[in-house]
């Protein structure tokens, strides 16, 4: 006697539950394009290192003698496999089956995916496609009553996302149209990716918004070009394949849990390149925009820059890199938009981008050229203060090790912000830097008001009191006065970052933050 | 012969025209430059081409996305 025709029913129900939604939807799904949730668990993972969990879940019906007559499996598929050799929960949405709808999902499955990658301190993987929720209003007819949004004994499940956020790091992806509470799940990680011409991701759909008399395609209204730019999304890709190298690469740089620390990987390149262009990479002329991006691939180990949020806030450049072999968050200022100043938007960014760093113990680089904060009514009603106001209370929040390069503007209260207040950190200035509380144009006319007015010659007093402010700015004067420490060789900077991520490595302290991060 | 449109990555004005009509461009050469904030943004060309047009004058405010000059291979 044996056990052998029970584990024969067992592989019968995983065979059943391979077959997804059937071959006609799974003809569907790639003929729109898109991979089955199980291809891209696939190739997602390491080879073969997929170990599913609840495979057989869904919904039978039997026949009288009680042998199966139809299966449905549950539309989410999830478990544990590997990713460059690290353990991670992958969880995927099956839209073969009712279009990746919650009703047709056994929702234990979606929680135990987040609750194992908390307890057991894995990277979490969300690839969401469909609507999640409550289900369609078709469910009030099955179900005899209508769904209260977090009624007794029910969740959304966003209490888990976000304590995971402060946990493991959490990766998304939209591997099709995403609506409703899947668009929220999506959203609630630190990685949100979505794929050009597959995904998109909106409160509800271009039916419902029909409504309102928005005539849009899935695409308009929730495509990559408009959540790049929102925020909703980090991050947009050409296919599928480069969505998983993206996440492979994103998580590189992350240790496993927040009771971890980052990974070294070998360094490849001489802590001691000195790229020649360094000197004249900031024009003499203030007025003449650099290539900021030049500059930070410039001084990280070549091809470890990682950018993260390009198309949001795009003042401020945001993203992973690694110095002599430790994985670092860089932030720095892009004077093609907007000059560099922080908008709204961009400040939103650096408080996501700062928690980021501060949860998963990554040393922060802050290349600085920070003109200020937008101003003007439109800037004025987009609450400006208050996010630049709170980028500020992030970057003073901050523990982990913090190194400020000064490459041009100063100003300002963001000027002030650019490195932690009441602790000490690295800061070197490029003989480019300039500073104060306001730049000079502008502020003279302010600040001499009476002088001009008095004066016989208004333009020729302006001139002259700015040419004598100016040749007072030097830095040097500055250097003299030892409010900045040390003016350096622009050549030299890649050095000195590599021996900062050194002397920060035994720094890092694994453990929770103070806060938890938010979506 | 493919053309294609060199947009803006910003919203701000258009400060000098630095190329014309017939003009050939090889990636990344400067086009035009535009303005914002005070600051002067050079728009380069995103592959090598002719220019065929040009599509914004001088003084121009344009947005973001806004194609500036049409580039044929």
């Amino acid at each position: 006697m044996s056990w052998e025709a029970e584990l024969e029913e067992l592989r019968y129900r995983q065979q059943l539950a391979y077959k997804m939604g059937g071959e006609e939807r799974v003809a569907r799904q790639h003929a729109a394009g898109r991979l089955t949730v199980r291809e891209r668990i696939d190739r997602l993972l390491d080879k073969n290192s997929f170990h599913e969990i609840g495979a057989i879940s869904g919904f039978a019906t039997y026949d009288e003698s009680n042998a199966i007559k139809t299966f449905t499996p549950a539309n989410c598929v999830f478990g544990r496999g590997l990713i460059d050799a690290r353990q991670v929960v992958v969880a995927g949405d099956d839209f073969t089956i009712r279009g990746g709808s919650a009703d047709a999902s056994i929702w234990a499955k979606f929680k135990m995916a987040e609750n194992m990658a908390y307890e057991f301190r894995m990277p979490l993987v969300r690839m969401v496609e469909g609507s999640g929720g409550g289900g369609s209003v078709r469910t009030i007819e099955t179900t005899g009553r209508s769904n209260l949004p977090g009624g007794v004994g029910t969740t959304s499940g966003l209490d888990l996302c976000a304590r995971n956020l402060g946990q493991i790091p959490v990766v998304s992806i939209a591997t099709g149209p995403v609506a409703g509470l899947a668009a929220a799940r999506f959203c609630a990680s630190h990685f949100a990716i979505m794929i050009k011409e597959i995904s998109s991701v909106f409160v509800a759909g271009p039916p419902v918004v029909e409504h309102l008399g928005q005539k849009l395609t899935k695409e308009e209204l929730g495509g990559h070009k408009i959540h790049t730019k929102s925020g909703v999304a980090d991050y947009s890709v050409d296919n599928e394949d480069e969505a998983f190298v993206a996440v492979r690469r994103f998580l590189s740089y992350l240790p496993s849990s927040v009771w971890e620390l980052p990974p070294r990987t070998e360094c490849h390149d001489d802590p001691a390149r000195a790229d020649e262009f360094l000197i004249s990479a900031v024009p003499k002329d203030s007025r003449k925009a650099y290539k900021i991006r030049q500059i930070i691939e410039s001084v990280v180990d070549s091809g470890s820059f990682f950018e993260i949020a390009k198309s949001y806030g795009p003042s401020i450049v945001t993203g992973f890199a690694r110095l002599n072999g430790w994985p670092v968050a860089i932030m720095a200022g892009d004077p093609y938009h907007s000059a560099g100043v922080w908008t709204a938007n961009s400040a939103q960014k650096i408080t996501r981008f700062v928690d980021l760093a501060e949860t998963f113990h990554l040393p922060v680089v802050h290349l600085v050229d920070c003109p200020g904060f937008e101003i003007g009514l439109d800037a004025e009603k987009s609450g400006v203060m208050r996010q630049a106001v709170r980028a500020i209370a992030a970057i003073n929040q901050t523990t982990v090790p913090w190194c400020s390069v000064l490459l041009r503007n100063v100003f300002g209260v963001g000027g002030g912000a650019h490195q932690p207040a009441g602790r000490l950190s690295y800061r070197y200035a490029w003989p480019s830097g300039r500073w104060g509380s306001l730049p000079l144009e502008g502020g003279v006319e302010a600040a001499y008001s009476a002088e001009l007015a008095a004066a016989e010659n208004r333009e020729e007093a302006l001139a002259k009191i700015t040419s004598k402010l100016s040749a007072m700015r030097s830095p040097f004067r500055t250097a003299e006065a030892f409010w900045i420490e040390e003016i350096i060789d622009p050549r030299d900077t890649r050095r000195l970052l590599c021996e900062f991520a050194d002397t920060a490595a035994p720094l890092r302290t694994a453990g929770k933050t103070s806060f938890t991060l938010r979506p | 012969m493919a053309e294609l449109n060199v947009e803006s990555e910003i919203t701000g004005a258009v400060w000098k025209i630095t190329t014309e009509i017939g003009a050939r461009a090889e990636k990344g050469d400067v086009l035009m430059i535009l303005e914002s904030m005070k600051m002067e943004i050079p728009v380069e060309a995103t592959q090598a081409g002719t220019v065929v047009r040009i599509l914004v004058s001088e003084g121009e405010t344009v947005s973001e996305g806004q194609p500036l000059v049409r580039l044929s291979d």
